[in-house]
């Protein structure tokens, strides 16, 4: 779809549009042809008003000025005419996901889209948000213009479009009518196979509590509060999940447990001795691994090597260091065998960690804080990005560590995962634990909380 | 989800009252201050250390509310003023009211703060579309030495300023072609063309005018005459600066204008913020970038043209001696805006300007006070830096792919 | 497709990491080649030739010593030059560790001048008075508290920037001019550290004979090369040993490429930051002190002056980058600067070929060029095809 908007160009083939062959290269180009993209990522500007921000590049003027007046009522009509409400003087970066999208959208229609792209527009969206979008989506149609919805959630499209085509490795497997086609029909053209999504896990009996929360609160890099009075508690033998919508404390519930955070209120509590107070190596040495959401910023150096990455939790004490200096020799040593034991591919002690797959890199990670021996693995997202090979041998760790007596807190946005690997599901929404559910519960049962519409329960 | 961070924006209003202390006690401080110095002129340091005294203390309670920086700030000022006060009301009257006199002082003010206005005006632009522009102390320094150069060459005045402003545009455009096309690493391109400026300066700078230094005599950029000297303070203050002064305050509101007002300056910070939004509804990030660093180096160039054929009337190397820097200092402290950059910039020629008054007292601590400008910035960078934001892209190369 | 974010977190050290890392010497080399035919350009311009100019600066640094060809009269010559080179290189080696360091933890360090300024100043205060102490002891106790000295005025950017957040780039060039008018105040006419015997001149007390660093080449009364090499050559593997083996080094590279990661890791990114700089500060007021202790023996405030534009803390930053930030690098490319500027100086270059006074703006040009060809990494990697290293799988892509 970059190529459609002429952020790339094609190699080769052609492009038509109504029939005639078009070349688009540059976005200014697609936008003039009427095609519109929503991306995936939004192209807003943060700071800037909503008006402001669907003007740009198209300003009303006033002799040289900006006419802010006229911007405003252009933005206001567009939205009366699509029944898509904004507030054109509102800063984008206040504004919900929900509205950001909105106003993705305003701007393409504001520039004359016939066509629309969504890349993923559902991903950030909560299932409430999801379904305002389809009505907006369907009053579009109604109003003439063409959509194209990408997404690789299967009920979705299901739901909305009417034609579905299948890409595979860049390539259009086939073009079906919705109508007839059915979740398992499309997953089997997705992945030229059928797919299973289950993960074996033995029944355990979990023991002491390991790790315990309670009424934590954080504040969030802009002071405000994002977790308000959390509670839970994780004990022995057993995987505990965090599912939510993103942005719902979940984070910073994470970098607060490891050390990244100071809690304004509350207790942190790992095998009955009080850390809440400790830093990310009072942290550690108190016995909590921290899986880190983004690996390449958080996670890995990437321009460090595998056998420094390794030792980034230990690397001033012995056996690695001795007396403030650092033993190349024993870094080394245990970093072969990690790498070997992990099976971490396409590197050897000496190469970068930026010269691996995501998969390798998240290897490592995990290599690392398993190595520590820690009592409770926090992880969070452990999955993102990987191919389907490195899922399965992430989860599979997981449970190890599980089956191994640890607890582990896993941290998701996929509620598939959370759910084939949990043994209890605690449901996030704005700062809070609204529900606890098993993981055999319904789908709809989670949507609900996921929303905050379930009630809040003691943890 | 939306409701929630609606709910968790709506702080309530206990900021409010901590900040109000805050910026109490450094005007009550200050005024302690003035009060020792011409024309009221206490002669006993007593009411000021009083005030100074409160000072501290509401910065103190200020900090226990959390405001620390902002509270630290009323301490530290407070301090200043007391320290100041004390001195005030020891030395000479006579002494004071040579060095205080405050339309001079303000007249020196402005000129000191010219330079800086129009290289923090050029960072501003410059920052604004993303790009850190620390070459803006060579881009002065083309500008004062080709100010004198094209004045000499052209004999006008006129000629001289549009010569140096070519060649800060040029220079501009070199730290553009790296910053931008090549995406460099902007503070270690632009610290590149400090050096380059400053040896091809001195080299045709030598080569050209050798031991002798640039000619006396040559034209200058005139000072315009105002009928306002009946007007106390301000007449003596204003009524006969350089016309590039004006030029200055001027454009401090065109700049302001542009950026905040026109349609190609809401062009400008979107690229600056983030370029790949910009990018996708069809605005050049190269061409904005291009243009923003050629304007930046422009702009520079003209403090820098000021300083040769405005105010000194000769050129020396390295004339501009860090003021680039302070720019710098200038646009961080005001926060990217134009107007709050003059104020920065006004807030650096006062202590410039108090600099060179104050050898009266005594010719060899004079030298240590050439040293004030730039401990103030030191002071105002660590003190203001963690409050204001950069554009969100600053300093990030952006590339296509 | 999703982790697009990480680009903004990069670090300078991490972006210009492709040049540090890539390229052997080649990169570096060419770097300096073009730079040299630029500044070639420019001789030429103004009329004089390049090549018996390039010709003229070569000789005049003494490093024809090195070819065993060179007579014997010549060759007396050349060891004086030589010399010159290596005294003049010492200091330039240091800065350029002290920027180094500063670059490997991310941080870019211009206040090596004000570094070297105050081991300078500390330097002579200390080597100065104190008469009747032994010499070594005088002489070890003047490096010890100008290294400190540098230090410390390093440790205020670090200090700064740790609990302010003060962008160091704007502090320590702030530092490098508060230090500069100290020192025309301290040491100038009425100053508290104003020579007691020159009344009129704006110059310090020498430094006593005894606490002069001793001479072990050449002719101590002609200014024969000092021991203070062979204290640079012991930085160098401080250098290198700090930062490859050292807990505190791993710290400094870990904050450098990723500040998160560290933080992570358990590092504290600001406390890091502060003992970073104190480490180059020491390293450029060790530079400081030796100058004092070798050969300059008193500080004059025009001196002073000069070395704010031209002084071997700037001069530093170009070693740094242009010697890749590594101990080797850092060597070889004081070599070219001190052989440069020695050979560019006014004793050495004939105004017959090229006028020497034009020559030290030369220098800056070549210098500037240089730093400038190293800023963008993508100039060296099209130069000299390197492996491709960021080979992300398609995943990881920034989206």
């Amino acid at each position: 779809m970059s190529v459609l908007y002429g952020l790339y160009r094609p190699d080769e083939g052609e492009l038509l549009l109504d029939g005639r062959p078009v070349a688009i290269e540059s976005p200014r180009q697609a936008i003039e042809l009427g095609i519109g993209m929503v991306h995936q990522h939004f192209m807003l500007v943060p700071v800037m008003t909503v008006a402001e921000n669907i003007v740009l590049a198209s300003e009303p003027r006033k002799g040289l000025l900006l006419d802010t007046k006229a911007a405003a009522r252009r933005v206001r009509e567009l939205s009366d005419r699509f029944g898509l409400s904004v507030d054109p003087d509102a800063r984008v970066g206040d504004i919900s996901v929900g509205q950001q999208q909105r106003v993705e959208i305003l701007r393409a229609l504001d520039r004359g889209a016939e066509v629309l792209i969504l890349d993923e527009p559902t991903a950030v969206l909560t299932a409430q948000e999801t379904a305002e979008l389809f009505k907006i989506l369907r009053t579009l149609t109604a109003e003439g213009k063409s959509i194209v919805f990408i997404s690789h959630k299967l009920g979705e499209v299901l739901e909305i479009s009417d034609r579905v085509s299948v890409l595979r490795r860049g390539k259009k497997i086939e073009t079906v009518p919705t109508e007839g086609a059915t979740e398992e029909s499309l997953a089997r053209m997705m992945v030229g196979r059928d797919v299973l999504f289950r993960v074996a896990k033995e029944p355990t009996e979990p023991g002491a509590p390991l790790l315990e929360v309670e009424d934590l609160e954080v504040t969030d890099d802009r002071g405000l509060p994002a977790v308000r009075g959390l509670s839970l508690q994780v004990r022995a033998g057993e995987i505990v999940g965090i599912a939510g919508v993103d942005d719902n404390g979940q984070g910073e519930l994470v970098e607060t447990i490891a050390g990244l955070r100071r809690a304004t209120a509350g207790v942190i509590r790992v095998d009955g001795r009080d850390v809440t107070a400790a830093d990310v190596r009072g942290k550690l040495e108190a016995g909590i691994g921290h899986i880190a959401e983004d690996r390449q910023r958080r996670g890995l150096v990437l321009d460090f090597s595998l056998a420094e990455n390794l030792c980034l939790r230990d690397y001033r004490r012995p056996p690695i260091a001795k007396r403030g200096l650092i033993s190349p020799k024993r870094m080394n040593e245990r970093a072969a065998l990690l790498l070997d034991e992990y099976d971490v591919r396409g590197g050897s002690c000496e190469s970068l960690a930026l010269s691996l797959s995501g998969g390798n890199q998240q290897k490592v990670v995990i290599a690392r804080e398993i190595s520590e021996d820690p009592k409770v693995l926090v992880a969070a997202q452990p999955t993102r990005g990987l191919d389907v090979g490195a899922i399965e041998f992430v989860h599979r760790r997981l449970l190890e560590q599980r089956d191994a007596g640890r607890g582990v807190l896993l941290v998701s946005l996929e509620l598939e995962e959370i759910r084939s690997l949990s043994d209890r599901v605690l449901v996030m929404y704005d700062g809070r634990v609204v529900a606890e559910l098993g993981p055999e519960a319904s789908e709809e049962e989670f949507g609900v909380a996921m929303l905050g519409g379930g009630q809040r329960e003691q943890v | 989800m939306s409701t929630a961070v609606t709910a968790r924006r709506l702080d309530p209003t206990s900021v409010e009252r901590p900040v109000l202390a805050g910026w109490g006690g450094i005007v009550l401080a200050l005024l302690g201050l003035w009060l020792t110095l011409p024309p009221v002129l206490v002669r006993t340091p007593l009411p000021s250390l009083v005030l100074a005294a409160v000072a501290a203390g509401l910065g103190v309670w200020v900090v226990r509310e959390g405001q620390r920086r902002l509270g630290w700030g009323a301490v530290v000022v407070a301090v200043l003023c007391a320290v100041g006060a004390v001195a005030a009301t020891r030395s000479g009257q006579g002494n004071l009211e040579r060095v205080i006199v405050w339309s001079a002082l303000a007249a020196a003010m402005l000129r000191f703060a010219t330079p800086l206005v129009f290289a923090a005006l050029g960072g501003v632009i410059s920052e604004r579309s993303g790009v850190v522009n620390i070459g803006l102390e060579g881009m002065m320094l083309v500008g004062a030495f080709f100010g004198i150069y094209g004045t000499d060459l052209t004999g006008t005045w006129i000629g001289g300023l549009l010569i140096g402003m070519i060649a800060g545009g040029l220079l501009g455009l070199l730290h553009a072609v790296f910053a931008v096309s090549l995406r460099a690493d902007q503070i270690v391109s632009g610290f590149a063309i400090n050096f380059i400026a400053l040896g091809l300066t001195g080299y045709i700078f030598l080569h050209h005018y050798g031991d002798q230094g640039t000619p006396e005599g040559l034209p200058q950029v005139p000072d315009i005459s105002l009928p306002i000297d009946w007007i106390p303070f301000f007449g003596p203050a204003l009524d006969r600066l350089n016309l590039l002064v004006w030029v200055a305050l001027i454009l401090v509101f065109l700049v302001w204008l542009f950026v905040f007002r026109t349609p190609a300056g809401l062009r400008l910070r979107s690229v600056g913020e983030n370029p790949r939004a910009a990018a996708t509804v069809g605005i050049s990030v190269y061409r904005t970038r291009y243009l923003a660093v050629i304007a930046s180096g422009m702009l520079a160039a003209m403090g820098g043209a000021f300083l040769s054929i405005g105010f000194v009337h000769s050129f020396s190397q390295n004339m501009t001696a860090g003021r680039g820097f302070i720019a710098l200092a200038v646009v961080i402290v005001g926060k990217w805006r134009p107007v709050a950059a003059l104020a920065a910039a006004l807030m650096f020629g006062f202590s410039q300007a108090l600099a060179q008054r104050l050898p009266v007292f005594s010719e060899s601590s004079a030298t240590l006070l050439q040293a004030l400008p730039y401990v103030v910035t030191l002071i105002a960078v660590a003190g203001l830096v963690g409050r204001s934001t950069p554009p969100a892209a600053d300093g990030v190369p952006y590339s296509k792919e | 497709m999703s982790e697009g974010e990480g680009q903004a977190s990069l670090t300078v050290a991490s972006r210009l990491s492709g040049y540090l890392r890539g390229g052997g010497v080649i990169a570096p080399l060419l770097t300096a080649l073009i730079a040299f035919f630029v500044g070639g350009l420019v001789i030429a311009v103004t009329g004089a030739n390049p090549f018996s100019t390039y010709k003229a600066i070569f000789d005049g640094s003494g490093l024809n010593w090195l070819f065993p060809w060179i007579s014997h009269d010549d060759r007396t010559t050349a060891a004086l030059n030589l010399q010159q080179t290596l005294i003049t290189m010492t200091p330039l080696l240091l800065a350029g560790l002290a920027v180094a360091y500063a670059f490997r933890a991310g941080l870019f360090n211009i206040g090596g001048q004000g570094q070297y300024f105050a081991g300078l100043y500390i330097g002579v205060w200390v080597g100065s008075s104190l008469h009747g102490l032994p010499g070594f002891l005088h002489i070890v106790l003047a490096l010890v508290l100008g290294t400190l000295a540098g230090a410390v005025w390093g440790g205020i950017a670090g200090f700064l920037k740790a609990t302010t957040g003060a962008n160091e780039v704007i502090s320590t060039i702030m530092l490098n001019y508060v230090a500069l008018w100290v020192g025309v105040w301290a040491f100038g006419l009425g100053g508290p550290l104003h020579s007691d015997h020159d009344p009129n001149v704006p110059i310090s007390n020498p430094v006593v004979k005894n606490a002069r660093l001793p001479v072990f080449w050449g002719d101590p009364e002609l200014q024969g090369l000092h021991v203070g090499i062979f204290l640079a050559g012991v930085a160098m593997i401080v250098f290198w040993v700090l930062l490859n083996r050292s807990v505190a080094g791993y710290e400094a590279r870990a904050v450098g490429f990723n500040p998160d990661a560290a933080e992570y890791g358990g590092i504290h990114a600001g406390r890091t930051y502060t003992k970073v700089m104190l480490v180059c500060g020491a390293f450029a007021g060790l530079a400081g002190v030796i100058d004092i202790l070798g050969w300059q023996f008193a500080v004059a405030t025009n001196d002073i002056q000069n070395a704010g534009v031209v002084g071997a803390g700037f001069i530093g930053i170009a070693v740094a980058l242009l010697g890749r930030n590594t101990m080797v690098g850092v060597f070889f490319s004081a070599l070219l600067f001190g052989a440069l500027i020695n050979g560019t100086s006014v004793r050495n270059l004939d105004p017959a070929v090229f006028p020497p006074e034009l020559a030290t703006n030369l220098t800056l040009i070549i210098q500037g060029l240089i730093v400038l060809l190293v800023s963008a990494p993508v100039i060296v990697t099209a130069l000299y095809k390197l492996r491709p290293r960021r080979t992300r799988p398609n995943e990881d892509a920034p989206a």
